[in-house]
């Protein structure tokens, strides 16, 4: 297995197939990103995270039923599992906590 | 996929409402960003942990099929020993003299005459040539020379009749040999004399050689002292096989000839180019010695001056007649590998057929794992690791059978040592992943392939049928019985001949003969002397040339036509005493002066060649005397049988000209007879060693080669008989083993041993039938052309090889049956039919 700590764009996409619960599939989770967060990121991009997240054990996937869009092709939807709910409640923990250390002062800003 | 699909397809749905040509480019783009190596490849489970699981899958069932993977553990090792064995033999054979630096550089000068209508290449060469060469040319390091000849070394008590090769100095610098004692200046002083290692331990043991003295008596009687001042342990890829070496100014000193100008021809010149040089700059320069030569020598007239690299030699210097240097004619090298490559084939072909037979068991396995999501490349791979592991067994196993048993055998047959070493790195790593491919590829791939088609579905309702009628496994089968009786019977009619020659009339008598070759007139005289009060000595002759030991060939013109025949030169008696048998005439009679003359006694095929119908009292010309001919003698075996009749000549010579003493000895007395002739040749020549030889061996080497050949053979043909029934054994035990509920409902129905028996052979008579009827002539035409090719007079060969070859072929696979029918006769119906 490889490391199990998140990436910046691992998070962003794992946070996203959460938002989207339960239709998140590649091209939602695309638009939802660039919605959201005004990132622009190519399709290829996002369905590479999410496959290496799946493998990472933090998402699950099934194949979605067939509809008359995309050609009758099937999506794929992809869930949190209870490993990526954890890494992504870690992950949260871990900035709310390096967030409050910061010293007030330092984020006292003024126009001098 | 489909995924990658779909999203592609919905975002161009989505652009191409707004923008269709902005949808196209994005679409196309967004397919190439898809190719990534994730999305390709496909996604398999963890392989090192499978591959562990086939492996034990693949020993368990290895353990199980005990008998079968014997034999095709066994099979396979064979096959890759003896072309183990083989190629390490043809890889020192090709690349001999590799120790040796500046290889690339050496270049023996050649020439070419025209004989008969036919470009001849001989390494002899002017002995002026090298010195003038490299004195002329810019390009040339250094030359060398090698004159050959012999003479009487003598240190203390022990004394030998040695070759011996007259150099010059730079001999060392062209070839480069480690000294074991001394050094390369070793020739500089031509007081010195440089010998190999088995002459050293000889002449001293094992005791310091270098600064001993050496007594050397050469041709024209002159002895000389000299001191060792080297000695070469040759490594085992020379081919330079030298005893003895000198300094070319000794040869000069001999003075043997008034002149050494063009015309004389030393026995080879090689040349050092310097670095950075090519042999083409050289050759513009040959025209003006040919010049030299043909001017000097008008009797042997020279086309051109040929070069070889020195690197080529071991290709190409059986081209060369009369070589110095190279291994010689590489026919039955290559011979030996076609004959290896041949039986590692009928292996793989075992394997291969018994691997099928065996996959018939694990049909329900294979089954399961393809129901349970193993895909067609899994089980290929899990087949393929398993004949892997069988194949690196064997191969193994393979590696020590050749070094412990063939390879010690090819020694003692060959009579030379050869290492059991690869030539390079590179030909050995070549060699065994060329092996590991093929033998992977030929028995493991397929069976594998074929498997891993079958529908899980059929499998498992035990509807597939396999094996049955399977066209492809009794090709093979077929195949592999063509080889071995193409082998079988190519042996048997080589090996036939083989015998027809070791026992064929060598058309005189040779039984009870002793030859002693003289140094002069004295000895000779003494030792007639001394023969003639000896009681046990019948009857003895002197003689120049002696058929089967000296007999130089000549020409003579006749009518216009040049005639080439072997003049012997030999005294009163000499005919009688050989047992020569006389067809017409009358032998030579002291009595009769013109017998001391122009009488001359040939044999039929000078007969033939004058085309005379009455042979005696015919007259011709040779050698500036008119001849008479009085008898004929029947044609015989001078020389080897691997050479043609040619006319021959018997003519008187006088007795100061003699050279050897022929003596027919009463029966049984030979050896005593020898002894006495060593004893009194220490009185009669006390410096000169003793050299006495029996006429029975003047074809020693023949035949012995001829033995060699025998042996060979037979272990040839032994493997492929041995090799074939392997196969067939493991298949047939396989059919049985599948065919034994059937057998058992036969046996309870009143079946009798034969009618099993005769339902278990139906199949292989007929491949065997159609194997023996394209086989056996293959084999028959093959060897037969090698034959007639290799022998000037084979023997016509018969039936013999056939019907031995058939014989031995149905005997075996009788016996392969046999033993399984034991095994279904014994068997219990009750317990084969019972369901588990």
């Amino acid at each position: 297995m490889k490391g199990t700590n998140l990436g910046e764009l691992e998070e962003l996409v794992l946070l996203t197939v959460g938002i989207l619960y339960p239709d998140a599939y590649g091209v939602a989770v695309m638009d939802e990103i660039e919605k959201q967060a005004r990132r622009s990121l190519n399709i290829s991009a996002v369905h590479a995270v999410l496959t290496r997240l799946e493998e990472k054990g933090l998402l699950k996937s099934k194949m979605s039923d067939p509809t008359d869009e995309r050609g009758g092709r099937r999506k794929r939807i992809f869930l949190l599992t209870a490993l990526g709910k954890r890494a992504l409640e870690e992950a949260n923990e871990m900035r709310t906590q390096l967030f409050n250390q910061i010293p007030k002062v330092a984020l006292q800003f003024r126009i001098a | 996929m489909e995924e990658i699909q779909g999203d592609a397809h919905e975002l161009y749905a989505r652009t191409a409402a707004k923008n269709k040509r902005l949808a196209d480019w994005t679409f196309v783009w967004n397919v190439i960003r898809f190719f990534r190596w994730k999305n390709i490849s496909k996604r398999t489970i963890n392989p090192p942990v499978m591959i562990k699981s086939y492996l034990v899958v693949g020993f368990r069932n290895a353990i199980r099929n005990g008998m079968t993977s014997f034999i095709n553990v066994a099979g396979l090792t064979l096959g890759v020993a003896g072309s183990m064995t083989v190629f390490i033999f043809a890889d020192q054979f090709f690349h001999t003299d590799s120790e040796k630096e500046n290889l690339d550089r050496v270049f023996e000068v050649t020439n070419i005459i025209n004989r008969a209508n036919q470009r001849v290449t001989l390494s002899d060469t002017p002995i002026l040539l090298g010195p003038a060469m490299q004195d002329d040319n810019p390009a040339i390091e250094v030359s060398t020379r090698i004159e050959a000849g012999s003479g009487y070394v003598r240190y203390n008590d022990l004394v030998f009749n040695e070759k011996i090769w007259y150099v010059d100095p730079s001999f060392f610098r062209v070839f480069t040999f480690q000294f074991e004692e001394g050094d390369d200046r070793a020739l500089a002083s031509r007081k010195n004399v440089v010998i190999a290692k088995p002459v050293a331990v000889r002449y001293f043991g094992f005791d310091e050689a270098v600064g001993k003295a050496l007594s050397i008596k050469f041709n024209n009687n002159r002895t000389e002292e000299f001191t060792v001042a080297g000695v070469i342990d040759p490594p085992a890829g020379n081919t330079l096989h030298f005893n003895i070496l000198l300094s070319m100014d000794v040869f000069f000193d001999l003075k043997l000839k008034d002149q050494y100008d063009w015309s004389y021809l030393t026995d080879a010149t090689f040349l050092l180019l310097k670095e950075g040089h090519q042999i083409e700059e050289v050759m513009p320069g040959m025209e003006r010695y040919k010049k030299f030569q043909n001017e000097s020598s008008p009797e042997w007239m020279i086309e051109e001056f040929k070069f070889y690299s020195f690197a080529d030699l071991t290709s190409e210097g059986y081209k060369i007649e009369s070589y110095m240097a190279g291994p010689g004619p590489a026919q039955g090298v290559i011979a030996l590998l076609i004959i290896s490559t041949l039986l590692l084939l009928l292996a793989c072909f075992n394997y291969m057929k018994i691997s099928v037979a065996t996959i018939a068991t694990r049909l329900k396995e294979n089954g399961i794992r393809k129901v349970i999501g193993s895909n067609k490349r899994e089980i290929m791979v899990q087949f393929v690791t398993e004949n892997i592991l069988m194949c690196a067994i064997s191969i193994a196993l393979g590696l020590l059978i050749s070094y412990l048993l063939f390879m010690p055998g090819l020694v003692s047959l060959l009579g030379y040592e050869v290492p059991f070493a690869f030539s390079s790195g590179w030909s050995m790593t070549c060699f065994f992943v060329a092996l590991l491919v093929a033998v992977v590829l030929f028995s493991g791939v397929y069976p594998a392939v074929y498997v891993s088609r079958f529908q899980p579905v059929t499998i498992l309702k035990g509807k597939e049928k396999f094996g049955q009628k399977n066209l492809f496994s009794r090709g093979l089968l077929t195949a592999q019985f063509t080889l071995a009786f193409t082998t079988i019977v190519g042996c048997f009619v080589f090996i036939d001949n083989a015998y027809y020659l070791q026992n064929k009339d060598w058309g005189y008598d040779h039984h009870q003969h002793l030859v002693v070759p003289v140094n002069s007139t004295e000895q000779f005289l003494k030792l007639r002397d001394a023969a003639s009060s000896r009681k046990s000595i019948l009857s003895f002759a002197g003689s120049t040339t002696h058929m089967g030991y000296w007999c130089p060939r000549a020409s003579f013109e006749q009518g216009g036509q040049k005639i080439e025949v072997l003049p012997l030169r030999v005294g009163f008696d000499y005919l009688e005493t050989m047992g020569l048998r006389l067809t017409q005439g009358r032998f030579f009679d002291k009595t009769i002066q013109s017998d001391r003359v122009e009488s001359v006694i040939v044999n039929e095929k000078f007969v033939t060649a004058m085309g005379w119908a009455n042979p005696v009292g015919q007259t011709f010309e040779y050698d500036g005397f008119r001849r008479n001919v009085i008898g004929v003698v029947k044609d015989f075996h001078y020389q080897d049988f691997y050479q043609a009749i040619l006319p021959v000549l018997f003519t008187i010579d006088n007795d100061y000209n003699f050279r050897y003493l022929v003596m027919k000895v009463e029966g049984g007395q030979v050896n005593q007879t020898g002894d006495w002739l060593r004893e009194t040749w220490k009185k009669i020549a006390p410096d000169d060693p003793y050299e006495g030889i029996l006429q029975d061996d003047a074809f020693i080497n023949f035949n012995k080669n001829n033995r060699m050949e025998i042996k060979f053979l037979s272990f040839v043909t032994g493997m492929a008989l041995l090799l074939a029934c392997l196969g067939l054994f493991g298949l047939v035990s396989y059919n049985i083993t599948r065919k034994l509920k059937e057998f058992s409902l036969r046996k309870i129905f009143g079946a009798t041993a034969s009618q099993i028996f005769r339902i278990m052979n139906r199949d292989y008579v007929w491949i065997l039938s159609v194997a023996f009827l394209v086989g056996a002539p293959a084999g028959y035409f093959l060897i037969d052309v090698l034959i007639r090719i290799t022998y000037v007079d084979p023997q016509p060969a018969g039936v013999q090889p056939f019907l031995v070859a058939i014989g031995l072929v149905f005997a075996t696979v009788f016996f392969t049956v046999a033993t399984q029918l034991k095994r279904v006769l014994r068997e219990n119906p009750s317990t084969t039919l019972r369901s588990e």
